[in-house]
């Protein structure tokens, strides 16, 4: 644990109010990144933001685009802080500001390196910012000025001549242009038109080409087809040449049953041939009206997806849409109260069974119970829980026939819950008496009261135990049974 | 093993915390480019000749994405409407009352809705628009927006153990970690190359997470160490959809994908596939394990079918 607060310390933002700093940190600090900055990554992503055109756009993508990098948080957090000038992270919380001198020195010599090598004075590095940048700008002019004029020498003596050697030659090529061409205008409209008319062509071109292609498939289908009915009217002719000839021998002296036999070989054999050339010849008219629809690289969508899609883009509406009102009749609608407690998870199970208390078994035989309630007829699980292994030990003496026509489960409480508050109890009352089907439900508090209550009066009764007290006499002898089943729970 | 037939293609379906029989489908028309939902809650019957019977069906103007049980109220759903409301619904109140809450705060499609397992009070919702919400019912607008992601945030998903911390898988291509303690998210790293479609803590070790993605891969991984997976599960052979830890076994997860079949694995094993279902004959969208019965599984597709059955036996077997 040491170690993780250490991390989570410095992870976490400063604006955590102190006191609860070490309640959270040893709880959520699994949760925060505890391993420390790479500089390296960190000087990869100052180099990202520091390119012109990242500075342009929206913070939340270069931040986003740092993160697809693998980068953590804080290291996110601290390449922002040495760019100079872009936004800082949208935390508030107050990290280092940018003018920690650590921070700027390694900043500030980078710019310099480009800058200038040769100038003297540059070497004494001041502290402060102010005075440094402006000998810095002092020394920038005057080099600019230096290579200015440089510049302007040099244009002077070689470059202007074969400038206005060069502009005359162009001068005269244009007088000449001119001549040939009436508009200049025209030449970039007419090589675009030239190039339109080429693409056009070559389109044209293209579409000849899968035509040609069609056309042949189309041909060589015929041509298929052409194939098969030869081979068929062929394969006729063989039979009829076998039939002749197995008549002639059965006419030579062949026993009348083996006659038999070829002549129902023949019959049961040709229908089969011929359905298999019906199926061929179906299949290949088929395959050829569906097209493949199948993209390679994403996945493909049905048919009907596709053209719903076409249909909106082309501005339609499906027409099987209808105008629904959903909005709530009454906004203040307060829910129903909770017929159930909340029911613990099996990964909680396992904590609880630590806490020594009996809640696991009953747990596993209640499952039992409402499965074994459940069914009419036989003694069968219904078929959800059929897998559940190790669950059927107990024995179904427990079940309780008077559950027969129950519908819902019955799961019990293993811890007690605290009342829910109660609301206005007449209205609860109104509502629930509105409520279409009874629910046959029970419930067992730690103090081994079970109170199974039709659903008219269940929320009533859930919330206050004196109401509870008073529906046991009611049910009479549904109580007395589930008495005795949670007796027998307790006691395995 | 029954068979229910919706009338739009589904998307999501979640087995209730309360009821062993019970679950909710949220369903889509037009594959939910544009269309109205509904919101089917079914009850699941021993009496093989009608497996099904429908408690309740609510429509919507939009398709609906996702749904959500609540854990505090056995009658109470999270609704994540296209529209970019949120819907809640009593099943036990009669349909001229629902829905109850109609809350509107997000300003795209709501792709996800997760109700809180240990607080029970408070549930989160994932949106379009980048942010995820976080609501409880007696509010009726958000407590906290968090606002960290650039693209759709397709899942935000509590954590099992710890009552403060969830995820989010975005299409930004990161999963986050959150404590809504926090002022913002605690951890971020990038689990694929492509976008994140969803994310699910392992029920029993808090620190295990599962996520998947666009790059038909399901990977797992541990977020104190997150450079590394633990593991990683090729197999699909299209974009994973949702994935989901087992309730019971530790090591177990489920999957559905766009390759229309729904497949269980274990992350533990060299040969991590245990089995492959692939009774759906469209994008298989939504799967979840029961939480009370150990071994239930059900899935639903855009081929407007919701299948239940037992892990190890046949989903279309009848």
């Amino acid at each position: 644990m040491p170690p993780q607060n250490a991390g989570a310390e410095i992870g976490k933002p400063t604006n955590v109010d102190q006191q609860d700093a070490a309640k959270q940190s040893s709880k959520a600090s699994v949760f925060v990144n505890t391993e420390p900055m790479r500089e390296e990554q960190v000087q990869n992503a100052v180099k990202f933001l520091s390119h012109p055109k990242v500075r342009g756009s929206p913070v939340i993508y270069r931040r986003n685009f740092l993160e697809k990098k693998g980068l953590t948080k804080e290291e996110i957090d601290e390449a922002f802080r040495r760019v100079p000038d872009s936004q800082p992270s949208e935390q508030t919380a107050g990290a280092n500001q940018a003018n920690t001198p650590d921070v700027q020195r390694p900043a500030q010599s980078q710019a310099l390196q480009p800058g200038v090598s040769g100038s003297t004075g540059v070497t004494t590095l001041s502290r402060t910012r102010y005075t440094f940048r402006w000998s810095h700008a002092l020394i920038a002019v005057g080099f600019l000025v230096v290579s200015g004029a440089g510049t302007a020498i040099l244009i002077k003596k070689s470059f202007l001549p074969r400038l206005k050697s060069w502009i005359r030659k162009i001068v005269l090529e244009e007088e000449y242009d001119q001549l040939e061409r009436t508009d200049s205008k025209l030449t970039v409209a007419e090589e675009a038109s030239q190039a339109a008319k080429a693409a056009a062509a070559a389109a044209a071109a293209l579409a000849k080409a899968n035509q040609e292609i069609l056309t042949s498939r189309s041909e060589e289908r015929r041509y298929f087809a052409d194939v098969v009915s030869l081979l068929d009217k062929q394969v006729q002719e063989m039979k009829l040449l076998t039939s002749e000839i197995r008549r002639l021998e059965a006419s030579r002296g062949a026993s009348y049953s083996r006659h038999e036999d070829y002549q129902v070989n023949q019959t049961s054999s040709k229908p089969f041939i011929v359905n298999g050339k019906q199926d061929y010849g179906q299949r290949s008219v088929t395959s050829s009206s569906q097209p493949a629809s199948v993209e390679p690289s994403s996945a493909p969508h049905p048919k009907s997806y596709m053209e719903i899609m076409a249909m909106i883009q082309r501005g339609e509406k499906p027409s099987n849409i209808r105008d629904i009102d959903d909005s709530p009749p009454n906004p203040n609608q307060q829910p129903s109260n909770p017929r159930l407690a909340p029911r613990t998870k099996p990964w909680e199970v396992s904590q609880v069974q630590q806490n020594s208390t009996p809640a696991f078994p009953s747990q596993v035989n209640v499952k039992d119970l409402n499965s074994s309630v459940l069914d009419n007829s036989d003694n069968a699980v219904p078929w959800w829980q059929s897998k559940n292994a190790g669950i059927r030990e107990i024995d179904n003496g427990v079940e309780n026939n008077g559950y027969g026509t129950a519908s819902g489960q019955q799961p019990i409480k293993r811890t007690w819950v605290p009342p829910q508050p109660p609301p206005v109890v007449m209205s609860e009352a109104a509502e629930a008496i509105r409520r279409p089907k009874p629910l046959v439900q029970k419930e067992q508090t730690l103090d081994d009261q079970s109170v199974p209550h039709s659903s008219d009066v269940s929320d009533k009764v859930m919330k206050s135990s004196e109401l509870s007290k008073s529906e046991r006499p009611i049910e009479g002898s549904i109580t007395n049974t589930v008495l005795e089943s949670a007796e027998i729970l307790e006691e395995s | 093993m029954p068979v229910f037939k919706t009338p739009f293609n589904g998307y999501s379906v979640k087995f209730s915390p309360f009821y062993e029989d019970r679950l909710a489908v949220a369903t889509s028309q037009n594959f939910g480019i544009l269309g109205n939902g509904r919101l089917h809650v079914l009850s699941l019957s021993p009496n093989p000749s009608q497996p099904f019977t429908e408690i309740a069906a609510y429509d919507t103007a939009d398709g609906i994405y996702d749904v959500s049980w609540s854990e505090s109220h056995d009658s109470l759903v999270v609704a994540a409407v296209a529209d970019g409301s949120v819907k809640l619904y009593d099943t036990a109140l009669p349909p001229t009352s629902n829905p109850i809450r109609s809350l509107r705060e997000h300003t795209r499609e709501v792709h996800s809705a997760d109700y809180n397992p240990l607080r029970r009070d408070s549930f989160l919702t994932s949106s379009w628009d980048d942010t995820v919400k976080l609501w409880t019912l007696d509010r009726p607008s958000s407590i906290r927006t968090f606002k960290e992601h650039s693209y759709c945030v397709y899942s935000a998903v509590w954590n099992p153990r710890h009552a403060d911390v969830f995820a989010s898988a975005s299409g930004d291509c990161t999963l986050r970690v959150w404590d809504v303690r926090e002022p913002s998210s605690t951890m971020v790293f990038p689990p694929h190359e492509f976008e994140v479609l969803t994310c699910d803590w392992n029920k029993y070790d808090d620190c295990i997470i599962a996520t998947a993605s666009v790059d038909k891969s399901i990977k797992i991984w541990d977020v104190r160490s997150f450079r590394v997976p633990i593991a990683v599960m090729n197999g699909h052979g299209y974009a994973v959809r949702k994935v989901r830890f087992s309730p019971h076994v530790r090591n177990l997860l489920v999957s559905c994908s766009y390759d229309m079949t729904v497949c269980v694995w274990d992350f533990m094993v060299e040969d991590a596939l245990v089995s492959r279902y692939d009774h759906h004959t469209e994008f298989a969208v939504g799967v979840d394990m029961s939480v009370l019965v150990e071994g239930l599984m059900a899935s639903t597709g855009w081929d407007e079918l919701v299948y239940v059955w037992q892990h190890g036996t046949d989903p279309r077997a009848l």
